[in-house]
């Protein structure tokens, strides 16, 4: 990723976006005071382009779109090492839940990331279907992300096994489960829910 | 015919690791005039020291060697031992076999004979001590002390409290220094000028002190208890006992726009003036470089306006010579300004900032006197190009601090925590603005000063960027601040309203002209040195003379008065007695070998050697010598090194002590 230079300002620090991450993660991130103990710990640290004290640092400087740019809060496996080590009781895992709730809606980058895909799919094939519809849920996504021939050879494995079915089958209570669809798009409109 | 006792100690196992000790106490005891030898596992300690007492008594010993550790560590309570036993202390020596022996060998069999041969020489040397008697000499009940800063002002109440005269000298028309140009103080954030003038005021009122404010010292001459200090009272063109302080003068004078450095040159003066209105004392002065009168021979206006006449054109500066036993030196700090490069300076300048060019980048002390209510600006925090307020602030640290190659290598020490006061004081002051700091470590121990720091960020919402400002320069009327952030590991840019810089504490400037005054070491910044860094923080090497405040180093307040109250309390340790008790390690003058080339007073460096006129019977000048003053001399041994004839002898240190210890090799 080429490293733009940070031009900071009452601007370009969105404060009020890192609120928000404060407010739903219930922690503050200005405690931080970048001691590199999350990072040091964390499993998943190597796989990540902004390792998780770089994360929080970003946040204290309101570019919370560099950090949705990036895959670091999807590679965050939640194990919580971050918070329970944490000198300064900064709930880095709860952060990292935070702006993966708000990188649903949030602008940039995030939203053409595949996780974000692959999410929105799943919950499509929810919806339609009451439950999950692997097949559909592989092949769209291989659609979508123009990855056609992604995983393609694990299919007659699955099928095989029975894990993959070639025909859909619909939940009998398909009505309940759109209500709740529908309550949680009304709550979201009147910002009641994320 | 001596009869010497040697005590070899164990020292735990630092001694007895590496060196036979049983061996050594055998073969020295065969040694020609030793008459008791015995080894111990602690000599210093209460059953050695007692060992060692039995055995002057038992055995008849005339002269003692302690063979242990260094001499520094424990000549002392040897020869305190010995003396309880009924000897003369030094008669007793000490043979280093810990520092000089066993801590530096590993081989015992040769470290055993090194001891042996070690401890053999100081035998040798112990033969031809003499008796010496505890040089006295009288203590001068008074004290001075230099600056009246803080540091200052604390020394002078605390000694003048205990019922001895101070007299507190100041270079400027008031005293205060620089605690009195701060607005508020971390890491309370009281105002500082509401802890500060009272404590002015009792300087003033105190009986026992005598101030000399617009005043400098010009010579000291004389030695612990005994100094005569000559002080320069340079004219003030205002008579101090008519002066009542009413301000008229100083709202006539024609030239009002003269740059005050107690505002650090922002605000603005007249030619007779008080720095600032709680100055102590108010009695104003004239600038004779600005004033009309001085200038032109005209104007006078001040003159005629003085109700009681107090203002005198022809005052001339005035030299007084007091007697003092005690000096504290409390001359402080000066801060290091990016637009000049003081000569002699260590610091190459900083180019990259733009030469202290930019109108809009102000040091930490100018930023004080923005915030300070009684500043020019009231306390507002206003830009000095235009009387903006600035929205974006930055602040920089260790401009010149902790920069080797650029300035000086220390660490400021007090920069990281007011500059998160300033941000404080700045979130107070501006609510819409936003204040970034770029650092490179915070450093703050001391007593609730990480909790203030954390509190500007987590609280007052100042950001801080880890890594240093590459550049800054003025883009229309704001400041680009070209920095990074070492966290996020990418270029950051600032463009500011206002810059801060977070600049070196350096010592004042004149520091090393007093030092050499004074007679006391300094260091490569010109801060003063002390006599040991642990143990003796706040004592001079040179006997009588005592630091406080940041003189020494950079210091903050709390520190600052702590350790003005310790220089007083050494000042008071000294006068406690009515007589000096000194160590007779001093040199002597063999006056018949003496020619009178002074080559001895040229190198001394505690201005020991005096010149003294050898008559006859009849009064006739026979010769000119130099003696000794045993008051004064700290028995270092350069006048012994030096002298061509041979004529200056140290006691405990003489020649012939020296040739026997090589001999006896």
């Amino acid at each position: 990723m080429k490293k733009k230079k940070m031009v900071i300002s009452q601007e370009t620090m969105d404060v009020d976006f890192v609120r928000k991450v404060e407010a739903l993660a219930d922690t503050s991130v200005r405690r931080c005071f970048q001691c590199g103990k999350c990072s040091a710990g964390c499993p998943m640290a190597t796989f990540m382009e902004h390792p998780p004290n770089r994360v929080v640092r970003l946040l204290q400087l309101g570019q919370w779109r560099r950090v949705l740019e990036g895959r670091s809060i999807w590679y965050c496996a939640s194990c919580e090492t971050c918070s329970t080590r944490c000198p300064n009781k900064v709930q880095l895992a709860s952060i990292m839940d935070a702006l993966r709730k708000l990188s649903w809606d949030a602008e940039g980058p995030s939203k053409e990331s595949y996780v974000q895909l692959a999410n929105k799919l799943f919950l499509q094939n929810i919806r339609t279907y009451g439950r999950q519809y692997e097949m559909r849920l592989a092949a769209v996504f291989n659609v979508k992300s123009g990855q056609f021939l992604k995983d393609l050879m694990l299919g007659p494995k699955l099928l095989a096994k029975g894990k993959l079915k070639m025909f859909h089958s619909k939940n009998k209570n398909l009505s309940e489960i759109e209500k709740i669809f529908t309550r949680i798009e009304e709550m979201r409109k009147k910002g009641e829910a994320l | 015919m001596s009869r010497i006792g040697v005590f070899i100690c164990h020292c735990g196992e630092n001694i007895s690791r590496t060196v036979d000790v049983e061996r050594v106490a055998s073969e020295i005891g065969k040694h020609p005039g030793v008459a008791f030898s015995t080894d111990y596992k602690y000599m210093c300690s209460d059953p050695g020291q007692t060992l060692l007492k039995k055995a002057i008594q038992e055995q008849k010993l005339t002269h003692i060697v302690v063979a242990a550790c260094s001499p520094r560590m424990h000549e002392k309570t040897f020869r305190k031992a010995v003396e309880a036993a009924g000897l003369n202390p030094f008669l007793c020596e000490m043979a280093n076999i810990r520092e000089h022996c066993s801590w530096v060998h590993e081989n015992r069999e040769e470290a055993t004979l090194k001891a042996i041969d070690i401890v053999g020489m100081m035998v040798e040397r112990v033969k031809k001590n003499r008796i010496l008697p505890t040089i006295t000499v009288p203590v001068t009940k008074r004290s001075l002390v230099i600056g009246g800063g803080i540091a200052g002002i604390q020394a002078a109440l605390d000694i003048a409290d205990c019922g001895h005269e101070v007299i507190l000298v100041e270079r400027e028309p008031s005293i205060g220094g620089h605690m009195a140009q701060l607005s508020e103080t971390f890491p309370t954030l009281d105002c500082s000028q509401c802890i500060m003038t009272p404590k002015m005021v009792d300087v003033a009122n105190h009986p026992k002190i005598k101030l000399y404010t617009y005043s400098e010292i010009e010579l000291v001459e004389g030695y612990i208890g005994n100094f005569q200090v000559t002080i320069k009272k340079k004219a003030r063109s205002v008579d101090e006992d008519k002066c009542t302080g009413c301000g008229v003068c100083m709202t006539k004078c024609p030239q009002k726009k003269i740059p005050n450095k107690f505002d650090q040159n922002i605000g603005m003066r007249t030619a007779i003036y008080v720095p600032f209105p709680q100055a102590v004392p108010n009695t104003p002065v004239i600038d004779r470089e600005n004033c009309t009168w001085f200038k032109t021979g005209k104007c006078g206006i001040c003159q005629k306006v003085c109700g009681p006449g107090a203002v005198d054109f022809e005052q001339q500066d005035r030299l007084i010579v007091e007697a003092v036993g005690a000096i504290v030196v409390a001359t402080g700090f000066d801060l290091y300004s990016i637009a000049e490069k003081p000569k002699g300076s260590p610091i190459k300048g900083y180019g990259e900032f733009g030469h202290g060019k930019i109108p809009d980048v102000i040091d930490g002390m100018t930023f004080e006197r923005l915030a300070s209510a009684s500043g020019p600006t009231g306390g507002r925090i206003l830009r000095p190009s235009d009387g903006k307020e600035p929205k974006q602030i930055v602040f920089i640290q260790c401009i010149g601090s902790r920069a080797r190659e650029k300035g000086i290598s220390y660490c400021s020490k007090v920069c990281c925590m007011y500059t998160a006061k300033h941000t404080m004081l700045y979130h107070h002051k501006v609510h819409d603005g936003q204040a970034y700091v770029f650092f490179m470590d915070a450093r703050t121990p001391g007593k609730s000063y990480d909790e203030f720091w954390r509190r500007s960020i987590e609280e007052e919402e100042a950001v801080y960027i880890r890594g240093m400002v590459s550049r800054l320069y003025q883009k229309g009327d704001k400041i680009v601040v070209m920095g990074s952030d070492i966290a996020v590991g990418v270029q950051v840019e600032i463009e500011a309203d206002m810059v801060v810089l977070a600049t070196a504490v350096m010592p004042q400037k004149g520091a090393d002209t007093l030092a050499q005054k004074l007679g006391i070491s300094y260091d490569k910044y010109h801060f003063y040195s002390e006599a040991h860094a642990k143990l003796r923080p706040v004592e001079c090497a040179t006997a009588g003379i005592y630091l406080a405040g940041a003189c020494q180093g950079p210091k903050d307040i709390p520190e600052t008065v702590s350790q003005a109250s310790a220089a007083a309390a050494k000042v008071m340790t000294l006068f406690s007695k009515d007589k000096l008790e000194r160590e007779p390690i001093v040199a002597r003058v063999r006056e018949i070998g003496c020619v009178g080339c002074f080559a001895c007073k040229k190198v001394c460096a505690y201005g020991a050697i005096e010149e003294k006129e050898i008559r006859d019977r009849q009064g006739n000048l026979i010769k000119v010598v130099a003696y000794v003053n045993p008051g004064v001399c700290a028995g270092c041994g350069t006048c012994q090194a030096t002298c061509p004839s041979k004529s200056v002898e140290l006691d405990g240190y003489t020649d012939e002590q020296i040739v026997a210890m090589i001999e006896a090799l």
